[in-house]
């Protein structure tokens, strides 16, 4: 046995040098150890050392002769693609038959050999002429830059006996990617360079000409860079980004085109999530996963789909989703791993996949409902079979109104059907199914759905009838409202409704309406008897059972007390206190919107039990509204359908601020007081329940308060003085107490629980002075009596005139001149106006332009201009008057009209010796007066009483102005001349129509002075 | 701006749509004038730089001044303005043909550089049947230009640039080409629109007699020949 041993021990050694010396000590150790008889001992020994020497000797050759081992045929190449040098070298040991370790150091240099920028120990195992292989990827563009290289090695085997030595340097071999450039000016390094996002990225250029000034630029910035040699310059660019799937552009520019690379940034590939498969038929494979964002560039990662079982893979078609083929040897359990990779990285992920675990059937089809009636449907439907014996767990859901109110499971193995029952007529519902393997459930296949509305069925209620009745004459007009029947209850498209009038007293007569839908009242007049009224809500199948209301002919009881109530958030809560104990229920109406009109009438049915509600809005009607009044009123129904009003209720709500103040009429004023009354104010229509009112009164003098009044300050801050008027029925009130010739400012404001009405509009009002009455008392009368005193004077002027200022005396009513007649001379007459020559008449146009009117003229009026008097000369004048003496002008001011009538006027020669006209001295209103009297006289005097047969009153006039009343300003020479102004005829009553028109002038002729008087 | 796209989305749908119409129908337009137009049209629309050059330019991220200046047209790449209108009728629509049958490769070589829903291939297409249609109709026309001898053309159309092997280059290349496409465009819709002009002027003489020859020679994109060296186009 021990023999053996050494045998096997000696077998060992041989084949493994490396293990000489341990081995060799084993021996001894082995040999150490033996107890055994010396015989035996002896040639053991004796064998031993037989067996040691051929050991011996190959030891001695191992350990005397150095290792020739120095790298052999040392090629270097580039490869611009990847930008890598390419070493390959041999070492050729022909004294080694097998593998050991060596190891290499190697020696990268840039520019030149001196300047070492890599350095290498790589280690492998080496066999005898096998060619090596090693690569180096330069960050910097192989292209920039001349490399070299040299390398030693050394054995690393741990059966070679130390020392362990270097061996010398290869020679440098030079890697020069220059040489194979063109003689283009420019280069730019690395072309088309694939780079991960994140990554590192140096760029270079290499320059011909030395003089060209270069600029580089890393899209549109203009970058500097590093110069390494004379003509070549680093761009170093740490952590890249994804710019474009076209890549980011880095170029140079010097005298000539541009020259450039392209960067392609990859976003760096990221592992597939939510890795699964499933199966819809057991014959395919379909693994599905989220492949994550998108790398970014054209080039798109590839999908490999290894299975690890059967050993097979296959390269997907698509990056989110691959299909496998199901083998036909009953495989149910795979093992995939999905490996994504790209130029960068591989990712992967596995799952382990049970066949049967993982069916996903297919979407069932031909759904369909059939058998549709107003309560059932029979839905079928058909699945894709999955191998010959498996079935189908199918789910068949019914939804209504999106919610899903029944839920079968059926199992199926083709084709599949189902009976739905409890379905609402005339609605629309939804079947849909899906189905899952039966065997074992994984997951539910696509749904497939279907709608389908059952048939119609007659309406299932009532509808909720109320009326509103009014007397016309005595006669009741009902009208009629119902609510539409709810969806649930109509079963259908109601068509119309039925009104069946029933006359009570008359049993016989009938009168039936129909009303079609979708109307929601009717009206109906009636006499005074009793009526029983049936409404029936009719679809395509049939009629709903009837709602009665029974009509009194005579109206009810109407004087029922409103009541006040409080809304609530939930709405009006209300009771009331029963009148019968057979009361079939209770009706509380309101109107919706009772501020607009008509109301649109709303009620509620409560049942016999019911002495309380609350009435809130209806979700499908208008809400109620804070600060609008609703008015309630609480029916009772009799057993014979007949309806007694029960109580009446106002309320809010939510009371509200009053919006506006009521419009005040301001009266009574006096120094101290003054009443205000708003009596329009409706309050029934305000958004609280009036409550009262505030008078607010400022005064400008800032003073006290008055009885009853309280101060408060405004919003403004302003004191005011405020008087609560508790009664809201109140609409008048009178401010007392305030001082004279004062001014105020007075509000009138109602207010509610909420609060009060807007401040903003206060009127003024000033208190007038205390005496201001008393003289308004006496000076109104006083006024009064005045006009009526002129009214009368007026009326009466005729009169007044003949007893107060009389105008000349008529000769032929003179008592003198009857008295004449009659004692003396009967034959006396008084002159005719046919007897007199008139020797001028002035014509004085008016600056009003009137139009004159000429008697006896010898001018036409056209010829007349402007102002100026025209004179008509009926006497001699200058030219053909010899006679010496001045002339007279008349002017007829007024006189009488039964004189004028007759036509009565005078020319009286005047003597040279008459005195001239005095203008000078009657520039003075005396010496005006004082003339006009003299001459009155002198024209009286000069007339004997029995000659005279005319009586003038001459005036004399401004020859400078037209206004009489105005003074002269620039009096003229006195000339011998006196002037008259002659009477004209002015008619008081009928007139001729010229004389008329001249009496609508001031008709007077005046002489001119400058040429007439001489 | 993107009114002035849809305006020209919807045009270049229009044209499509009657050019398809003709293709389906095998049928060309009898009809001298509203051929000519739509010609025009097609070309006024294909020299549009926006359907083509400025996506590309975008897209590459050439958009730089210092890249814009050097994207430019490369003399060789497409006729001239003035070989253009040199050209005889016949001649002018043979190049036009052979150069569009260029721009063909030239734009399905590009598909992958471009924006996706480019129209450029439809609308050269639709041209180069329009082209066709009216080089049938001159060939029945008593269109008075068509009697004129052939004049010799610019050479045959170059083969589709080289690419070049770097992708800089290569963007640059096409940038110029594309710019080049454009401008031959613009240039093919003014010789168009001179030929109205010119037919407005002179209805009175015959038709051309050559132009039947030519006009049998006038098929859609014909295979490529090697264009002769020319001068230099405008920039």
């Amino acid at each position: 046995m021990e023999a053996f041993n050494v045998i096997i021990f000696h077998n060992r050694f041989k084949e493994t040098c490396s293990h000489l010396k341990l081995n060799f000590s084993s021996l001894h150790f082995i040999f150490f150890r033996r107890r055994d008889p010396m015989a035996l001992f002896a040639v053991l020994q004796t064998t031993f050392l037989l067996a040691l020497l051929p050991l011996r000797t190959y030891q001695s050759e191992v350990l005397s002769e150095p290792l020739p081992l120095t790298p052999e045929s040392l090629n270097v190449s580039i490869n611009s693609t990847k930008q890598c040098l390419h070493l390959q070298w041999t070492v050729h040991n022909p004294d080694y038959h097998q593998e050991f370790k060596m190891v290499f150091q190697i020696q990268i240099s840039r520019f030149k050999a001196s300047n070492v920028i890599w350095l290498e120990n790589y280690s492998t195992t080496v066999k005898r002429n096998q060619v090596l292989h090693w690569s180096w990827e330069s960050e910097l563009p192989l292209e920039c830059a001349i490399h070299f290289v040299r390398m030693r090695t050394m054995v690393d085997d741990a059966r070679i006996p130390a020392p362990r030595l270097w061996s010398n340097w290869s020679s440098w071999e030079k890697a020069d990617a220059q040489n194979s450039l063109g003689d283009h000016p420019l280069y730019v390094f690395p072309k088309d360079k694939l780079v991960e996002e994140g990554s590192n990225v140096t760029v270079c250029y290499i320059s011909r000409n030395h003089q060209d000034n270069i600029s580089c630029y890393l899209e549109d910035v203009l970058i500097y860079g590093r110069q390494l040699d004379q003509n070549v310059w680093a761009f170093e660019f740490k952590n890249v980004s994804f710019i474009r799937k076209t890549g980011t552009n880095f170029y140079c520019k010097g005298q000539g085109d541009p020259e450039g690379v392209v960067l392609l940034v990859s976003k760096v590939l990221e592992e597939p999530r939510d890795f699964s498969c499933e199966t819809q038929d057991l014959k395919t494979l379909t693994c599905t996963w989220d492949p994550g964002n998108d790398t970014g560039l054209i080039q798109l990662p590839s999908y490999t789909l290894f299975e690890s079982f059967s050993g097979k893979k296959t390269l997907c078609k698509h990056r989110n989703r691959c299909d496998w083929q199901v083998t036909q040897d009953s495989q149910e359990m795979y093992n995939f791993t999905l490996v994504a990779e790209n130029y960068f990285r591989k990712r992967s992920v596995s799952i382990l996949f049970n066949l049967i675990h993982g069916v996903h059937p297919m979407a069932p089809y031909s759904l369909f409902p059939k058998s549709v009636s107003a309560t059932n449907a029979t839905v079928t439907w058909k699945v894709y079979s999955i191998g010959s014996s498996s079935a189908l767990l199918c789910q068949l859901q019914l939804l209504g109104e999106g919610k899903v109110i029944q839920q079968h499971n059926i199992s199926v193995r083709v084709n599949g059907e189902y009976l739905l029952s409890e379905l609402k007529p005339d609605t629309e519902y939804m079947a849909r199914v899906r189905c899952a393997y039966a065997d074992h459930f994984w997951k539910w296949s696509e749904l497939i759905s279907q709608n389908f509305t059952t048939a119609e069925a007659a309406p299932s209620e009532a509808p909720d009838v109320w009326r509103d009745v009014t007397f016309v004459s005595g006669h009741p007009t009902v009208t009629l409202f119902w609510k539409p029947l709810s969806k649930v209850h109509a079963n259908g498209k109601i068509l119309f409704y039925n009104v069946v009038v029933e006359n009570l007293d008359e049993p016989s007569s009938l009168k039936v309406l129909s009303v079609p839908a979708p109307a929601n009242s009717t009206k109906v007049t009636l006499n005074q008897s009793s009526y029983q009224i049936y409404v029936t809500a009719h679809n395509s199948v049939g009629p709903s059972p009837a709602s009665a209301v029974a009509i009194s002919g005579h109206p009810g009881n109407e004087n029922v007390e409103e009541g006040r109530m409080n809304g609530t958030e939930d709405g009006f809560p209300m009771s009331w206190k029963p009148q019968s104990r057979n009361a079939t229920g209770y009706v509380v109406e309101w109107c919706d919107s009772p501020q607009h009109l008509p109301c649109v009438l709303r009620w509620k049915n409560l049942g016999p039990t019911n002495t309380d509600t609350v009435i809130s809005s209806e979700p499908s009607r208008c809400a109620f509204r804070p600060g609008v009044r609703y008015n309630f009123r609480i029916y009772e129904i009799s057993t014979k359908r007949m309806a007694h009003l029960l109580e009446k209720k106002a309320g809010y709500l939510k009371e509200l601020a009053p919006s506006y103040n009521p419009k005040v009429n301001m009266s009574n004023l006096t120094s101290h007081s003054f009443t205000l009354s708003w009596k329009d104010y409706p309050t029934e229509s305000q958004t609280g329940f009036i409550q009262g009112y505030y008078v607010y009164l400022k005064s400008k003098t800032g003073e006290k308060c008055h009885r009853g009044f309280e101060k408060t300050f405004l919003t403004d801050n302003s004191v005011c003085c405020k008087y609560t008027i508790d009664n809201p029925d109140q609409k008048t009130f009178v401010v007392k107490d305030l001082q004279p010739e004062s001014a105020y400012e007075f509000l009138v404001t109602p207010y509610t629980s909420a609060g009060e009405g807007p401040l903003d509009d206060f009127r003024k009002v000033t208190t007038p002075d205390e005496y201001s009455h008393i003289l308004i008392h006496i000076i109104l009368p006083m006024v009064f009596f005045v006009f009526v005193i002129m009214i009368i004077c007026y009326l009466k002027s005729q009169w007044l005139k003949d007893k107060c200022y009389p105008d000349i005396p008529d000769p032929y009513k003179s008592s003198v001149l009857s008295l004449i007649k009659f004692k003396e001379n009967p034959h006396i007459t008084i002159m005719n106006v046919n007897d007199c020559v008139p020797d001028a008449i002035e014509v004085v146009n008016k600056p009003e332009g009137s139009k004159m009117q000429f008697v006896g003229t010898r001018k036409s009026p056209t010829e007349t201009k402007g102002t100026k008097p025209a004179y008509l000369d009926l006497l001699p004048t200058e030219k053909n008057y010899s006679g010496p003496g001045p002339c007279i002008c008349f002017e007829n001011f007024t006189y009488n009209q039964a004189a004028s009538d007759l036509g009565y006027c005078g020319h009286f020669p005047v003597t040279p010796q008459a005195p001239h006209c005095q203008l000078g001295p009657l520039t003075s209103p005396e010496n005006l007066l004082k003339t006009l009297e003299q001459n009155y006289m002198n024209s009286l005097g000069e007339i004997p009483a029995g000659e005279a047969n005319l009586n003038y009153v001459s005036q004399l006039a401004s020859p400078m102005s037209g206004d009489r009343e105005s003074p002269p300003t620039n009096p003229p020479e006195p000339a011998l001349c006196s002037e008259y102004k002659m009477q004209m005829a002015i008619p008081l009553g009928l007139a001729s129509p010229a004389r008329s028109e001249n009496s609508s002038l001031s008709s007077t002729a005046l002489l001119d002075p400058r040429e007439h008087c001489h | 701006m993107r009114a002035q796209r849809m305006q020209r989305t919807l045009l270049s749908l229009v044209l499509r749509l009657l050019l398809l119409c003709t293709v389906a129908t095998g049928k060309c337009s009898g009809k001298y004038h509203e051929l000519l137009l739509q010609l025009q049209r097609q070309a006024d629309l294909m020299q549009d730089p926006s359907t083509l050059l400025d996506p590309y330019i975008r897209l590459q991220g050439l958009h730089s001044p210092v890249l814009q200046e050097h994207c430019r047209e490369r003399p060789g790449d497409f006729p001239s303005e003035d070989a253009l209108w040199r050209l005889s009728r016949q001649d002018f629509l043979q190049t036009l043909n052979t150069t569009l049958g260029l721009i063909l490769r030239m734009l399905s070589a590009l598909q992958q550089d471009l924006p996706e829903p480019t129209n450029a291939e439809m609308n050269v297409r639709g041209f180069g049947n329009n082209i066709h249609c009216m080089a049938q109709l001159l060939s029945g026309s008593s269109d008075p230009k068509a009697a004129e001898p052939t004049q010799p053309g610019p050479g045959p159309t170059p083969l589709p640039p080289t690419p070049p092997s770097s992708t800089f280059q290569r963007k640059l290349r096409n940038c110029g080409f594309l710019r080049g496409y454009h401008r031959f465009m613009r240039t093919a819709g003014q010789v168009l629109r001179g030929w109205g002009e010119r037919q407005g002027r002179s209805r009175r003489h015959s038709p051309c007699r050559a132009l039947k020859r030519g006009a049998r020679r006038t098929r859609p994109f014909p295979e490529v020949r090697r264009l002769a060296p020319r001068g230099q186009p405008p920039r």
